[in-house]
């Protein structure tokens, strides 16, 4: 498959840091949908929208953020970045994800994850205790719903499904369903064995941190009979593309390390990441797609070698990156980096591992 | 209370069938710490015949957590006690809490004989939220039985949260741990096995 290249949000609400403003959400939901419409004019391939039930993202609900983003745009990929499936009821993540389709001709694709924020399991009523129950139950349920219709079903956190006719059914044959996984080597196995494309999400660490969690997946995959090499990987991390090197640094730095102190506690409190860790993070054996052109060009490429990667799908706003610098590098990624990958990927397609 | 659940394997052609105790330090049911255990005694019953029994020190009750001295203690936490204490292998099994393994766990053995499981072999397992804990194993639960001059099988096993799907055990690595344990003392758990058949356990007849 191609080499895709996109971008994700979580409609973050945060003070930034430099000007001390602070967005209302309804300046954040039209930015938003602005972002969407850039990165379809610039020819990136995916957008999505990352759910968060919290007052500092306005990414609840997902689905209609997505909904007014088919309407904006022409030919990109529309995603949720992630659905958190195991407090969500499968069958109306389907409805809804289907209207989208519908809307957007056919553009419309569900990566179901765990989630790492956990808010939505006592908003809607679901014990965490039962996590893992959950999500392997729901997942099962939202591939059944795909597969067929009318559906009969049962399990043990819904109501049972008698011959239900649930609609309206995908624009074209189906719908895409990847599954997030952030690195347990229990999730990148048991998406393996059920063949669905795997999205992994990397905050910070070196280019090689999800090496064990790409094997696991594959070996998973070939041993229940899947055609491993065939599975797309996608990889969803922070990033910004920058005029150049510095410059990119100097932008990105003090909204990462703003996001990283709200939303990546410890003891409570928030990391304060100094400018050396995140510039040793941003060189070129560290995961963030941070940047020149030039640089994130080499450095998907290195993740497209080293994980046989066909996706990669970056988050610019973390900690309220402002809206111009926000899109002159969806510009940037969409006009000067996303071409060179997708002509290297593909002359190098058949090397990657 | 103690829960046994005596599941002979494959029957031994000469009667001779090891007695693997789990001492369970987990709380919860289901557990991961048993998720890991059921692979372990998995692995073995491929290796030789086995029967296992199970005591959960969490749900051994007042009599138990009341117990200052091993003459304190009533007859069913005696049973259990003695139970381990006769083990042909001993699986001693806990989460990390707080750093080591629980209390609770701790407690069951401070009421152990204190020779009872000299030259017993006394396989380790932990289970802890990262694999940062993974050092429990050596630092704190192979020195306890340093202490009773057990027989720690050299391996020690070890699986994170991130290793399971719920409490069922998916990593393939720690699978292949289990094996490599298991098949270092093979020959060693199937002499114990064979030498205990005909002879009375050590405690029996007190």
């Amino acid at each position: 498959m191609a080499f895709e290249i996109g971008i994700m949000t979580f409609g973050e609400i945060t003070e930034d840091p430099v000007s001390g403003g602070l967005p209302s959400p309804r300046q954040r939901v039209r930015e938003t949908i602005e972002q969407a419409r850039v990165a379809d004019e610039v020819g990136l391939d995916v957008f999505g929208v990352g759910e968060h039930h919290r007052g500092d993202f306005v990414g609840s609900a997902p689905t209609i953020l997505l909904a007014a983003a088919a309407e904006a745009t022409e030919r990109i990929r529309l995603t949720s970045a992630v659905t958190v499936l195991g407090s969500e009821d499968p069958v109306r993540v389907w409805e809804q994800f289907a209207t989208i389709d519908l809307l957007s001709a056919g553009r419309a694709e569900i990566i179901a994850g765990r989630g790492s924020y956990t808010e939505s399991f006592p908003l809607f009523g679901y014990d965490l205790r039962d996590y893992a129950d959950l999500f392997r139950e729901k997942l099962d349920l939202l591939l059944k719903i795909r597969e067929r219709n009318p559906l009969s079903w049962q399990g043990r956190f819904r109501a049972p499904l008698a011959d239900a006719d649930i609609a309206p059914r995908a624009d074209g044959a189906t719908l895409p369903i990847w599954v997030g996984v952030g690195g347990s080597p229990a999730s990148a196995i048991s998406t393996g064995r059920l063949g669905l494309p795997m999205a992994l999400a990397l905050l910070l660490g070196p280019l090689t941190f999800h090496e064990q969690t790409v094997d696991l997946y594959r070996e998973a995959a070939a041993d229940a009979g899947h055609d491993a090499a065939a599975l797309p990987i996608s990889i969803n991390t922070h990033g910004y593309v920058g005029r150049t090197s510095r410059e990119a640094r100097d932008v990105m730095f003090p909204y990462f390390a703003k996001g990283m102190a709200e939303n990546n506690h410890q003891r409570g409190k928030g990391l304060l990441l100094p400018r050396a860790a995140f510039d040793a993070q941003s060189s070129p054996r560290s995961g963030l797609l941070v940047g020149s052109s030039q640089e994130i060009i080499d450095k998907l490429l290195a993740y497209h070698e080293l994980y046989g990667l066909n996706r990669a799908v970056i988050q610019m706003g973390f900690g309220g990156m402002p809206q111009k610098e926000h899109l002159d590098a969806i510009e940037r990624l969409g006009t000067e980096v996303a071409p060179v990958v997708r002509r290297e990927a593909a002359m190098r397609g058949g090397r990657a591992a | 209370m103690t829960v046994i659940d005596a599941e002979p394997s494959a029957a031994p052609a000469d009667g001779a069938a090891l007695r693997v105790v789990v001492v369970n330090g987990s709380p919860s049911r289901p557990s991961k710490t048993m998720g890991l255990v059921d692979v372990v005694l998995d692995t073995l019953k491929g290796m030789l015949p086995i029967e296992t029994s199970r005591i959960d020190v969490y749900r051994l009750g007042a009599g138990f957590t009341g117990a200052i001295e091993r003459d304190d203690v009533p007859p069913d936490v005696e049973s259990a006690l003695r139970l381990a204490e006769d083990a042909g292998l001993l699986i001693a099994a806990a989460p990390v809490f707080r750093g080591s393994y629980p209390g609770m766990f701790k407690h069951f053995f401070d009421l152990v004989d204190q020779y009872a499981l000299a030259g017993k072999p006394v396989l380790l397992a932990a289970t802890g939220g990262g694999d940062h804990h993974a050092l429990v194993l050596e630092h704190a639960m192979r020195p306890l039985f340093g202490f009773f001059q057990a027989l720690t099988v050299p391996v020690a096993i070890f699986a994170s949260a991130g290793d399971f799907d719920g409490t069922v055990l998916l990593n393939p690595r720690v699978y292949g741990r289990v094996q490599t344990g298991l098949t270092d003392v093979a020959d060693l758990l199937r002499a114990r096995a064979t030498r205990a058949a005909g002879a009375h356990p050590p405690h029996s007849n007190n």
